[in-house]
C-alpha cells in the first residue's frame, strides 16, 4: 500500500507536469485554432529566464519569476508576429509547420547563446519535502500540483465566465464575424499567445528543479503533454488536467507494477487506446467533427 | 541577365566566404569527427572540442603529423544515432580525411560500425561497450578501457574493499548499459554473488521513483550502476536520497562526470566510481588537468581525455608508418606498445583495445578523490 501511494503521489506530480503544458496547447487551440508544436520549448524558455534571473542577475527567487514572466508574456507576442500572423490566412498546416520549425530554431537560439551546460535550480521551498505517512511528497511536486490546480482555475475564469474569455472564444470560432461584432481580433490573438507563452514558461520554471535545465527539457514533456490533450478531449480544459494526471499516474503505475524499461509505452498505448474506443477524448468533441 | 538584388546579395556572400573556405582548405592532415554539439549530451560536446583543441595545439607545436599540421573536422551527431550515422557519411562525403573519431557513446559507435567497415579507415572511439572491439571490425581502435574492465573494478571493489555481498544494479537499456550489466552480473557471478535485483531503464526520463521504489524494496546493502545520461543520473540521485536509501554507491564512470557532479550536487556526494580518467592517476593525468584548468576553467573528465589520446595516438601511428594509408596506420596503432596518455598506458591488442584498467574514485562533498589504479594482464 505505501508503494501504491507513493507511485500515486509521483504519477500526479508528473502528470501535473503534462497537464500545465498541456494547458498551454488548449488555450492556443481554443482561442486560435494554432496547435503549437513549440509549446515544450516555451517551457524551456521560461526556465533558461528564470536560470538567468537567479543565477546570472542573483534576482531573489519570487521577483526572477515575475521577470520570468513578463519576459515570456512578451515573447509570446513575438512569437506570434513572427509564426502566426503571415501564415493566419493559409489554413492550420502551415501553421503547424511553422511552429515545428520554430521549436528547432528556439532550442539551437538558446544553445547558440547560453551554450550547452545544463543548470540547476533550487526548489521553490527551502524543505525537500514532508513525510506524510509512508509517503515522501516533494515539495516542488507539491508546488507543481498546487499551481496547476490555480492555473485550471484561472483559465477556466477567464474563458467561462468573462466577457475577454467569450471574445477569446469568438475570435476562435469565426474571425470574421467576431471582427463585425466588434471583437478586436488581432489584440484577442495576441493577448492569447502573451497568456499560452506565459503558461508554458510558468510549467517550465515549476519543472525546472526536477529535471533540470537544458535545451532539451521541452521535447521530454511536450509530447506527452499533447497526448494528454488528446485523451482529456481536443480543446477541453478540464480534459487537459484529468488528461495529463491519468497519463502521469498510468505511466508510473505501469512502470513499477509491469515493466520500467516501457514505461514511455504505457502511455503512449493508452493514447492509441483512446483514438480507438473514444477519438474524442474524455471530455471533447470528436475530432473528425472539429477538423 | 537579369542581376535581381536577392542575386547581387547571394553573390556578394559568396565572393566574401569564398577565401574563408581556401583559407581552411590548406594543405593539412585531416581527422573526421563527430561529437554531440546539439541534443542532451551537447555539453559533454563542447568538452570533446576543448579536448580536441588541447590534442591538436601538441601536435602542430611538435611539427604536426608528417610535415603538415593536423586538424580535426566535427560534424554534429545530435546525440542520436540516425544523427550519428548522418553525420559520419557526411564527414566521409568530403573525402578528404585519413582517418576519423566517432563517440563516446557506444550505442552510437555500435550505428556507424557498419559504415567503418566499408570505408576501411581508422576509426578511434570512446565507447565502452566491449562487444565492439570483438565484432570483427577491424578499423575500430578504442581509447578507453572497456566495461569488462569496469565490471571487474565495480564487483572487486564492491564485494572485497567494502565486503558487500547484496547487490542491486540499475542500468540503462542502450547497448552501454545493458552490456555493462551483463559484464558486472558475471563479474559478479565469478565473486560467487547473485544479485538480488537487475533493474533497466530507457533513456531520457522524467522520472525515477519506479526504479527507486525497486530498489528500496529489494533492500541491497550496495548498488552499481551503468547511467548514460547525465541527467538521468542526477534525478535517479535525487529520488533515490528522497526515498531514503542511502546504501553505497558504485557506479560507472558517468558517476563522477562533471556535468552529474554539478546535476546531481550533495546527492551523490559519497559515492563511488570507476573512472577511467583522473588527474591523480599520472604525471600525464596531472598535466593535463593543469592545462585543461588553466584554459577552460572547469576541471576535465573523460569526455574530453578519450578525444585528447585518440588524437595523439593517431598523429604518433602516421608519424611513426610515415603515411596516411589506411592500413599503415591501423598496423602503427596495433604496434604501440607502452605509450602514456591520460587515460593510462597504451598497449593494444589484436581486437584495437589500447587499456585494461580503470582507477577507484570517491565523491569527496563535490571533489573526485582518488583511491587506486587497477590494471588487468587480459
Amino acid at each position: 500500500m505505501a508503494t501504491f501511494l507513493q507511485l500515486l503521489f509521483t504519477g500526479l506530480g508528473i502528470g501535473a507536469i503534462y497537464a500545465l503544458v498541456a494547458l498551454g496547447f488548449v488555450l492556443l487551440i481554443r482561442a486560435a485554432n494554432v496547435v503549437n508544436f513549440a509549446q515544450g520549448q516555451f517551457a524551456m524558455l521560461g526556465a533558461y529566464f528564470l536560470v538567468i534571473g537567479i543565477n546570472v542577475l542573483e534576482l531573489p527567487y519570487p521577483v526572477a519569476i515575475v521577470m520570468s514572466v513578463v519576459l515570456m508574456a512578451a515573447f509570446g507576442v513575438i512569437f506570434a508576429g513572427a509564426t502566426y500572423w503571415p501564415l493566419r490566412h493559409r489554413g492550420g498546416l502551415p501553421v503547424i509547420i511553422s511552429t515545428i520549425g520554430a521549436s528547432i530554431f528556439l532550442e539551437n537560439t538558446v544553445l547558440v547563446l547560453y551554450g550547452p551546460s545544463p543548470e540547476v535550480l533550487p526548489n521553490l521551498f527551502d524543505s525537500p519535502g514532508i513525510q506524510v505517512g509512508p509517503v515522501f511528497m516533494d515539495s516542488q511536486y507539491l508546488a507543481i500540483l498546487v499551481s496547476a490546480v490555480l492555473l485550471v482555475g484561472l483559465q477556466y475564469l477567464i474563458f467561462e465566465k468573462t466577457l475577454l474569455g467569450k471574445k477569446l472564444q469568438a475570435t476562435s470560432q469565426d474571425k470574421e464575424m467576431a471582427s463585425l461584432l466588434g471583437i478586436p481580433v488581432a489584440g484577442m490573438i495576441l493577448f492569447t499567445f502573451a497568456y499560452s507563452s506565459m503558461l508554458g514558461g510558468i510549467a517550465g520554471m515549476l519543472v525546472a528543479p526536477v529535471l533540470f535545465v537544458s535545451v532539451g527539457m521541452g521535447g521530454l514533456i511536450a509530447l506527452k503533454a499533447f497526448a494528454a490533450n488528446i485523451i482529456g478531449g481536443y480543446g477541453s480544459i478540464p480534459g487537459a488536467i484529468l488528461g495529463g494526471l491519468s497519463l502521469g499516474v498510468a505511466e508510473t503505475m505501469g512502470a513499477s507494477y509491469i515493466s520500467v524499461p516501457y514505461k514511455d509505452a504505457f502511455a503512449f498505448a493508452m493514447l492509441l487506446m483512446f483514438l480507438m474506443v473514444r477519438p474524442q477524448g474524455l471530455f471533447g468533441e470528436k475530432i473528425s467533427e472539429k477538423a | 541577365m537579369l542581376i535581381t538584388r536577392r542575386t547581387a546579395l547571394l553573390g556578394t556572400a559568396l565572393a566574401a566566404a569564398t577565401p574563408l573556405r581556401f583559407a581552411h582548405a590548406e594543405d593539412t592532415i585531416k581527422i573526421g569527427g563527430i561529437a554531440p554539439i546539439t541534443g542532451p549530451a551537447a555539453e559533454a560536446g563542447k568538452f570533446m572540442q576543448y579536448g580536441a583543441n588541447m590534442a591538436l595545439d601538441a601536435i602542430n607545436a611538435k611539427g604536426g603529423v608528417l610535415g603538415k599540421k593536423m586538424e580535426w573536422v566535427v560534424e554534429d551527431d545530435a546525440t542520436t544515432n540516425p544523427g550519428a550515422v548522418l553525420g559520419f557519411s557526411r564527414l566521409v562525403a568530403r573525402g578528404d580525411c585519413v582517418a576519423y573519431t566517432s563517440s563516446i557513446r557506444s550505442t552510437q559507435v555500435n550505428a556507424v560500425a557498419p559504415d567503418v567497415l566499408k570505408l576501411a579507415r581508422p576509426v578511434m572511439f570512446g565507447g565502452t561497450d566491449p562487444s565492439l572491439t570483438h565484432a570483427g571490425n577491424p578499423w575500430l581502435f578504442r581509447t578507453r578501457p572497456n566495461d569488462s574492465f569496469s565490471a571487474r573494478v565495480i564487483a572487486d571493489f564492491g564485494a572485497t574493499t567494502l565486503g558487500k555481498k547484496k547487490w542491486v544494479i540499475v542500468h540503462s537499456t542502450d547497448a552501454f548499459g545493458s552490456n555493462g550489466m551483463k559484464a558486472l552480473v558475471e563479474s559478479l557471478d565469478k565473486l560467487g554473488i547473485k544479485p538480488v535485483l537487475v533493474q533497466g531503464y530507457t533513456n531520457q526520463q522524467t522520472d525515477f521513483t519506479p526504479v527507486v521504489l525497486a530498489v528500496k524494496e529489494a533492500q541491497p546493502d550496495v548498488i552499481g550502476s551503468y547511467f548514460t545520461f547525465e541527467n538521468d543520473l542526477g534525478i535517479f540521485a535525487r529520488q533515490l536520497r528522497q526515498l531514503g536509501v542511502t546504501v553505497p554507491w558504485v557506479g560507472s564512470p558517468s558517476i563522477i562526470n562533471t556535468t552529474s557532479m554539478k546535476l546531481a550536487g550533495p546527492t551523490l556526494w559519497g559515492t563511488y566510481g570507476v573512472a577511467d580518467y583522473n588527474q591523480d592517476s599520472s604525471p600525464e593525468a596531472r598535466a593535463y588537468f593543469d592545462e585543461y584548468v588553466k584554459r577552460y576553467k572547469v576541471n576535465p573528465d573523460n569526455q574530453s581525455t578519450w578525444l585528447y589520446d585518440a588524437l595523439m595516438i593517431l598523429a604518433k601511428a602516421m608519424n611513426d608508418a610515415k603515411s596516411t594509408e589506411p592500413q599503415a596506420i591501423r598496423a602503427a596503432i596495433l604496434a604501440i606498445k607502452g605509450y602514456k596518455g591520460t587515460e593510462g598506458t597504451y598497449t593494444f591488442d589484436e581486437n584495437g583495445d589500447g587499456l585494461r584498467g580503470y582507477n577507484v574514485v570517491r565523491n569527496e562533498k563535490g571533489q573526485v578523490v582518488f583511491d587506486k589504479h587497477i590494471d588487468f594482464a587480459s
